[in-house]
């Protein structure tokens, strides 16, 4: 019976951080940051601090001056609501079709599910970098050149998020789960709706941010595509870099700007990403 | 479930149907955008728009709008990128993809080989320009670099970037040489002596004479009578006497520690202002902005100009405006870009971003030649570069690649012999890759 | 189970509503629904891939058969011409041979880390999603950023990296020229950006395994690293089959970092010999800087089938090595 007890209360102690672990953690953090500060230090200073011997460690007062150049020289604003547009349009629909993609593949039965599901894995093997000039075409062929369907419609869902998704839920989501919906007679899609999507929860919160923020900072295309009147934000803050010499206290205070919305909806999904929902579950 | 099955495959296989019927009709609409008939000009109440792309600075803003209120009908839509390498993938998938480009495209001097290598995509502005737009508007080696073989006008000249010396007044001096404007002339008279200054500037101050070989290479190729490639588009490298003499002087000199090692716009080379990395600088009209900015307050007055460049004059950025094939309204674009080019308009780009522009009458203009740089101790940089300018000889004829190799061989090459390689690995390197190249 | 009681009123109504149809209707439908559903849920990728994934492929892949400079009107048709030419092409090989060093450096730490990056992150911490968000981050960073800091670190002359190396006497790397030092280099920069990507997929897959697994295990007398490699690895099997083969595609493709890293900015030679170019770049180069569509086409083919080979034999390898769940 002790010894049961003693293994009880180690039980109770696993997934117990030690205070070494938040050491290792803050290590990773303070260098995931570093280029964010480093980037606020930039934009809150002058061009001179890239060049000197020892850059300052603490911001100075320029940030809300060269902002403010920020919004002269481009439609911030304009560029911001089509981005969030843009990136919000592809991450909703993104999350949405590759988790339906993602729960037929893993675990519902059809006749060439592997074979089409191979085919969608190899597709992300071929080099993206020649895509633009067909794109371009098969886009003025379309009549969609220089609007946002353009770089909304290849990006609705996409093979990583398909692969993902069903990578995920193929152990996240119990047949029996499913096999009691179905018994209860429910339909397909609101297994789907009911059953599959809360299991799969972190995963497709995970997609969510990955694909929101590659879509925030897609830029080659959105440039080629777009009219020069209605860009999104990475194509507007690229004309900050121009001239032959680059002002990077400008730049900077730019993409710093730009950042703001990435790290919001990193705060709100990061919240999703969170264990428990199944966990009793294959018990029951 | 087969047949629910095969609805899905078919509704695949219409997509792929579907698919294969764009490619071609895209392959084909690509293949076939050739010269064609120009459109007639519209009427002069019909409403028409444009766009104008431009990248980096053509100080264009204010133009803009004063030409739409002189031509009411007119709508203009600037597409204005910063860097010039998406710039030039924008247009190059368009150019491809035989859609998409702005009825005035600017173009980069570097980049001009290969447009007029295609000039086939492009209207002939001698044709379609107004007729009041005579080659005398321009310096005549801006203008006739803007032709192709056959002799058909691809871009109006906007701005040039002609050559001079940039120095460091403090430097010289303190290695006892002359650092007067005028009492440095004869060390950058011709390449010879320029690089026998550096050889004892070098001795005996142990630090070295320029920032890269690469940029004095460029110069020293572009001011020879035939450059890599000769009228016949053949590549002349292996038996140019005039290029190999630029790379032996050259390589000798980094041999002699006369080159900082620093590539050009590099982070490094950025810092190596500040640090004093190096004495003397290939100086661009434009490059005097740059320097002004890496080496920052602190060296204020000790960088000086003066009106000389080895072995002549030489040029060194610019652009023109095309009118490319794919245009609707090329007459109309033709006529905008005739008169963005005129000297009262490039010399309000002047006033406003500093480009230097290529028009002899500007060159003339009270505001440029009064133009004066406190930074480089208050020299009239715009009296000196018109003096420069004047100095180009003609043009060379640039063959397709031309730019190429200088980007990516010759100039490679060149850092790879500062890393370390021997001259001669490094010539065989620019052969090779020459070579490869214009296969 | 707060699934099946949320749901379990709403469900009593619509049985309601198809039991007053005719009992026929009801059950054909469910079969339909059964048979039909999967092919809806997966035709929107098909769908958008129809519209913009096909016709790029069936381009490049006629547009190889040519010797297509870019706005050529009339290009000759060399049938495999380009691909004989590859296959003797030196910079290719040698771009090959950087990219799968490269690949090789970066996805093999990589992934190791973000493994145990992972499983740290299982542990219940404090401010647990300001954690998660953190390591993700670097994914976020802005490349203008990225390309100053890292030269910043890395430059051979004025760079803190070999600033650190000359005050501890020892002798100071040139991280552009010496082709391995720059792999390094570069691969210390993708693993900057992606290990934290990497990780938080990792994550997402831990959360998935039931704790009364590893609680048995406990029982059962394993420790910490038994627990991890009989409980967890092979529970992860199929994260880890989407983690490597999303990175080897990735790896192979390899672009912005080496691209950014060039001290020459924009350029796609990487570096004065190519001892950093990659394939991707040498792609780039082939069709965006020579004009060369044909030829750059052909590159994009081959590099495709080379991708798709690695991918499948690093299947089988993590396959094998996460596997004792058969």
């Amino acid at each position: 019976m002790s010894v049961q007890m003693s293994l009880r209360a180690r039980a109770a102690q696993l997934g117990k951080p030690r205070k070494a672990t938040y050491g290792v953690l803050i290590v990773f953090v303070l260098g995931s940051l570093f280029p964010f500060y480093w980037s606020f230090l930039v934009a809150s200073r002058d061009n001179g601090m890239l060049t000197e011997r020892i850059p300052p460690l603490l911001p100075g007062g320029n940030f809300f001056a060269n902002a403010a150049r920020v919004f002269d020289t481009v439609p911030f604003w304009r560029a911001l609501g089509n981005s969030v547009l843009v990136s919000g349009t592809v991450t909703l629909t993104t999350v949405l079709f590759s988790s339906l993609a993602g729960f037929a593949f893993a675990k519902l039965r059809f006749r060439g599910r592997n074979g089409l599901f191979v085919f969608i894995v190899v597709t992300l093997a071929v080099p993206t970098q020649l895509g633009i000039i067909p794109l371009f075409i098969a886009m003025s062929k379309l009549g969609w050149a220089g609007g946002l369907q353009s770089v909304i419609v290849p990006n609705l869902v996409t093979a990583f998020g398909v692969f993902w998704m069903r990578q995920y839920t193929v152990d996240a989501l119990p047949y029996e789960l499913i096999e009691a919906a179905r018994v209860d007679g429910c339909s397909m899609i609101r297994i789907f709706w009911n059953v599959c999507l809360p299991a799969v929860r972190p995963a497709a919160a995970i997609l969510a941010m990955f694909t929101f923020m590659t879509s925030w900072n897609d830029f080659l295309w959105p440039l080629v595509v777009l009219d020069a009147g209605n860009p999104t934000v990475q194509v507007a803050l690229e004309k900050l870099q121009s001239g032959y010499y680059v002002d990077y206290s400008l730049v900077l205070a730019g993409t710093t700007l730009a950042t703001i919305p990435i790290l919001i909806v990193f705060l709100l999904l990061g919240r999703q990403i969170v264990a428990g929902i199944m966990q009793g579950a294959v018990k029951g | 479930m087969t047949s629910k099955g095969l609805t899905t495959v078919t509704t695949f296989r219409k997509g792929l149907v579907l698919a294969l019927g764009i490619t071609m009709t895209a392959v084909s609409a690509a293949a076939c955008g050739g010269d064609g008939d120009v459109p007639a000009a519209a009427g002069p109440n019909e409403h028409v728009e444009l766009t104008l792309a431009t990248f980096t600075e053509f100080g264009y803003e204010a133009l803009i709008p004063e030409y739409e209120r002189l031509h009411p009908n007119i709508k203009i839509t600037h597409r204005k990128t910063g860097q010039g390498g998406p710039y030039a993938q924008d247009m190059m998938t368009k150019l491809a993809a035989g859609s998409g480009l702005a009825d005035v495209q600017a173009v980069e001097e570097g980049h001009l080989s290969d447009i007029l290598s295609k000039s086939s995509k492009f209207n002939d502005l001698s044709k379609i320009g107004p007729s009041s737009v005579q080659p005398d508007r321009w310096l005549s080696w801006k203008y006739d670099a803007g032709k192709d073989k056959n002799g058909k006008l691809i871009g109006y000249g906007t701005d040039i970037g002609p050559l001079a010396m940039c120095y460091r007044k403090d430097l010289l001096a303190a290695a006892g040489l002359p650092s007067d404007s005028e009492a440095v002339k004869p060390l950058f008279a011709t390449w010879d002596s320029y690089f026998a200054a550096g050889a004892q500037y070098t001795a005996k101050t142990g630090k070295a004479w320029f920032d890269s070989a690469a940029q004095n290479f460029n110069s020293m190729v572009n001011q020879l009578p035939v450059g890599y490639l000769d009228t016949s588009d053949k590549l002349t490298v292996e038996n140019n006497q005039g290029i190999k003499d630029a790379w032996a002087k050259v390589t000798d000199a980094v041999a002699k520690g006369e080159s900082a090692k620093l590539t050009a716009f590099s982070n490094e080379w950025n810092s190596g202002f500040k640090q004093s990395a190096f004495a003397t600088k290939a100086c661009p009209a434009w490059m005097l902005g740059v320097i002004k900015e890496q080496a920052g307050p602190d060296n204020a007055g000790k960088w000086a100009v003066t009106a000389a460049f080895p072995g002549g004059g030489g040029n060194w950025g610019g652009s023109y405006l095309t009118v490319p094939a794919q245009s609707k309204h090329p007459r109309e674009a033709a006529e905008l870009a005739a008169w963005l080019t005129a000297p009262e308009q490039q010399i309000k780009a002047f006033e406003a971003k500093g480009n230097f522009p290529s028009q002899a009458k500007a060159l003339e203009s009270p505001q440029l030649l009064n133009a004066t740089d406190a930074y480089f101790g208050g020299a009239k940089i715009g009296e000196l570069f018109a003096e420069q300018a004047k100095k180009v000889s003609k043009p060379q004829y640039k063959g397709p690649n031309d730019g190429q190799i200088q980007e990516n061989v010759s100039s490679p090459a060149l850092q790879s012999v500062e890393q370390g390689a021997s001259a001669a690995d490094g010539w065989q390197r620019l052969i090779d890759g020459a070579k490869k190249l214009t296969r | 189970m707060t699934v099946t009681d949320k749901t379990a009123p709403e469900r009593r109504a619509t049985t309601r509503q198809h039991a007053a149809a005719r009992p026929g209707l009801r059950d054909r439908l469910a079969r339909w629904d059964v048979k039909v559903s999967p092919y809806l849920y997966v035709a929107p990728f098909f769908i958008v891939f129809a519209i913009v994934g096909m016709f790029p492929l069936l381009y490049t892949a006629y547009v190889s058969l040519f010797s297509w400079k870019a706005g050529d009107d009339n290009p000759d048709f060399i049938g495999l011409d380009n691909f004989k030419e590859l296959f003797s092409d030196t910079q290719f090989w040698h771009a090959l041979e950087n990219t799968v060093s490269i690949f090789l450096l970066s996805s093999v730490p990589q992934l190791i880390i973000a493994v145990l990056l992972a499983a740290v992150l299982t542990l219940r911490l404090r401010g647990a999603t300001s954690w998660r968000v953190g390591i993700l981050l670097p994914y976020a960073a802005s490349l203008v950023a990225l390309g100053i800091i890292f030269a910043n670190l890395f430059g051979p002359r004025y760079g803190l990296v070999n600033g650190v190396l000359q005050t501890l006497g020892l002798s100071p790397v040139d991280w552009q020229a010496n082709r391995f030092a720059s792999h390094v280099a570069i691969a210390i920069m993708v693993n900057w950006r992606w290990t934290g990507y990497n990780a938080l997929i990792v994550l997402a897959a831990m959360q998935a395994i039931p704790k009364e697994l590893h609680e048995a295990a406990l029982i059962d007398g394993a420790g910490t690293v038994r627990r991890f490699t009989h409980v967890t690895l092979p529970l992860l099997k199929p994260t880890l089959i989407f983690v490597t083969i999303t990175s080897t595609i990735g790896g192979l493709q390899i672009f912005t970092e080496p691209k950014l890293f060039d001290a020459m900015p924009g350029s796609n030679n990487g570096g004065s010999t190519h001892q950093f170019q990659t394939v991707t770049l040498y792609l780039y180069q082939t069709a965006f800087e020579n004009f060369n569509l044909g030829y750059a086409s052909a590159i994009a083919w081959v590099l495709f089938l080379i991708i798709v080979v690695i991918a499948l034999i690093n299947y089988f390898v993590t396959g094998r090595l996460a596997g004792r769940r058969g």
